[in-house]
């Protein structure tokens, strides 16, 4: 009976050493894995990084103005601002009718000639 | 028969098998981790974090420097098949001479550097070759993506990426040793939409002018902070080509300027302050004033007399010495330090000078200085200074990080001296010298500047001329401050030949401001027709 018994302890303790053994390599493996994967992200980061330098490049205002100027016959004008949106009158506010409404206008010197754009915009709509 | 096996013979039998089992298992489980478990150690050296130095971005996020991956390649020749072959495809995509790797490849070491810090597209070139033998060495590199936009006050780094000009250099501690992040950034005050149209404008005007130097800042007076800072000639930070045009000189931060009439300013705010003059009071011009054995003169014909106002507006020298000698030599000393023009001024960015005054601070010395000769500082301490006298009359330091809390100290003149100030300055661009610069809704103050330029044996010199103007915008509660320089312009068929700040300097603030004014939400003054025509 005793045979039987410290058999069954010996089994018991070589099924335990490998069960143990088992979860030991499976932890190693998973601590490497965690590690591949920590790198992949901080090299996902490294590219990504890298793209939004790529688009900073690529949408530098002096690239724009380039392309504008170049592919659509764009060119350097004067700053127009007709009002700025606190002073127009909110649409509760807009005259009725046939009233008058009133004209939100601003001049400004055209580049070339040296002419005057007049800009009026009607408020109200 | 044979006898049966003792009990130690079953034994042995026993733990033979044990240790068979044993071995078996540890046999099958290192065929197991040889043979079919992938290699899970292997990690490609691109994959590693890269710890550099931080991003540098502008006041909104935008990116302005950043460490980019750029490792350096090497190869060892021995494994190539053909290596002639190998140096021509990898002069072909890395941009090297093929003729030093061919002599490289053929000599007789077994590792050699082929190229340094390749930027990840010449990289996936090289990875296309498919040529054994190459290896990369993880590397970074400081990268600009606006390039010359902000190089002269960004700076750049070294090789061992330390600063070693511009903010890189200013705010080296801050940028080091953080590892790339959203979080791991500084933020300057710059905003990058104001740069390139400051840059843009300052570019047209130097070409257009033929300026030997031409720059520019704006400045929040309530802030201090610098929302753009150019100087030109610049250079490009990703090749730091230093030569045929290029300046890493940063003229608004290290050159001393005798800024001329542009110095009234201080005049006249020290003049109020002391109540020595009042608006509307005349002012004897003349054909020159005498002060001993020096005779001043206008840079242009004047009137018999002037009154306070047009003084500043006409931009008179007789008239500005005149009232600097009433304050005297010592007031104009204490008020021009007070002010911060008497030394050196201390920002983020390590490009600095001392001003340059007189040791012996006489009556000729106060006449001279009145009117912005005699003293030379740099754009930037003087830009400080009269966003000291417009922003209701305290002092402010210039800074490059973003600070967006009002950041007045000590009060230096009185915010009524400060409001008269606005006044003249307004007056200056709607009757005087800096008529240009008047952006219909934006009511802009400003003073232009014109002063010759000393030469080399420390005479002026005729024709020679730096120019410049301060505006203030909007005028009534002034929130920014350009003040731009152009040195050596000349004048053009369009100018008449004129090459005076009022021709130069005042059109290139003016288009500044009439472009910056609605991207910073400026509050434009209702602009009537009726007002316009007349």
């Amino acid at each position: 009976m005793i045979r039987v018994l410290n058999f069954c302890c010996v089994a018991a303790m070589g099924l335990t050493i490998l069960a143990l053994y088992h979860i030991s390599e499976q932890t190693r493996i998973a601590r490497v894995q965690l590690s591949q994967v920590e790198h992949r992200i901080a090299d996902a980061r490294t590219k990504t990084s890298v793209l939004q330098t790529e688009w900073v490049q690529v949408a530098n205002p002096a690239r724009i103005q380039q392309l504008a100027e170049a592919s659509l016959g764009m060119s350097d004008t004067a700053t127009l601002q007709l009002s700025s949106l606190e002073l127009l009158p909110r649409r509760g506010d807009a005259p009725l009718g046939g009233a008058q409404m009133h004209d939100a206008n601003a001049q400004v010197p055209a580049s070339a000639p040296a002419q005057f754009v007049k800009i009026a915009a009607h408020t109200g709509m | 028969m044979n006898p049966p096996p003792t009990v130690f013979q079953r034994r042995i039998v026993i733990g033979a098998v044990i240790c068979v089992a044993a071995f078996l298992l540890v046999g099958m489980r290192l065929v197991d981790v040889t043979v079919f478990t992938p290699n899970v150690r292997q990690i490609r050296s691109g994959d590693r974090p890269i710890l550099s130095r931080a991003d540098i971005v502008d006041r909104n996020g935008e990116l302005i420097a950043r460490n980019l991956p750029a490792d350096d390649l090497y190869a060892r020749p021995e494994l190539f098949k053909d290596k002639i072959r190998a140096a021509h495809e990898l002069a072909v995509a890395t941009g090297v001479e093929e003729e030093r790797l061919t002599q490289l490849f053929a000599g007789k070491h077994n590792y050699v550097l082929v190229a340094r810090q390749l930027p990840p597209d010449v990289r996936t070139k090289v990875r296309l070759l498919n040529l054994p033998g190459l290896e990369y060495q993880a590397d970074s590199k400081r990268y600009y993506p606006d390039g010359r936009l902000a190089a002269q006050v960004v700076g750049v780094t070294d090789g061992d990426d330390k600063g070693v000009s511009g903010l890189e250099l200013g705010l080296n501690r801050q940028l080091r040793d953080k590892p790339m992040g959203a979080a791991d950034q500084v933020q300057t005050s710059l905003d990058m939409r104001v740069q390139f149209i400051l840059a843009h404008e300052a570019k047209a005007s130097l070409d257009e002018f033929h300026a030997h130097a031409a720059g520019g800042l704006v400045m929040n007076v309530r802030t201090g902070e610098i929302l753009a800072f150019v100087s030109l000639p610049d250079f490009d930070p990703n090749t730091r080509n230093f030569g045929d045009g290029n300046s890493s000189r940063d003229i608004m931060a290290q050159n001393l300027y005798e800024l001329g009439s542009v110095f009234k300013i201080f005049t006249f705010a020290m003049a109020l302050q002391d109540h020595t003059i009042h608006l509307g009071e005349e002012f004897p011009i003349g054909n020159g004033l005498k002060i001993g054995r020096y005779t001043i003169h206008e840079a242009e014909r004047m009137p018999a007399t002037l009154t306070v106002q047009d003084i500043l507006a006409d931009s008179s020298n007789i008239g500005a010495a005149q009232i600097a000698m009433r304050s005297g030599a010592v007031r104009q000393r204490a008020f021009l330090t007070t002010l911060g023009l008497l030394s050196p001024i201390h920002t983020e960015l390590p490009e600095n000078a001392s001003p340059l005054y007189p040791s012996n601070w006489g009556t000729i010395e106060t006449a001279t200085i009145g009117f912005g000769h005699g003293i030379s500082v740099t754009p930037l301490a003087f830009a400080a200074a009269a966003a000291s006298v417009v922003n209701g009359g305290r002092r402010i330091t210039p800074t490059f990080l973003k600070h967006p809390s009002d950041a007045r100290g000590e009060q230096v003149i009185s915010p009524e001296t400060s409001a008269t100030m606005r006044g003249l300055l307004r007056y200056v661009v709607t009757n005087g010298t800096g008529k240009k610069a008047d952006v219909p809704g934006y009511d802009v103050g400003g003073k232009t500047g014109s002063a010759e330029v000393v030469g080399p044996n420390g005479r002026y010199m005729s024709g020679k001329l730096v120019t410049s103007f301060c505006g203030v915008f909007p005028v009534d509660d002034p929130r920014y401050l350009v003040f731009v320089v152009m040195d050596r312009p000349h004048g053009t068929k369009a100018t008449d030949g004129f090459a005076l700040a009022g021709y130069t300097a005042v059109p290139l603030a003016g288009q500044v401001i009439s472009r910056i004014a609605p991207l910073l939400g400026v509050p434009m003054t209702p602009v009537t027709v009726a007002k316009e025509n007349s």
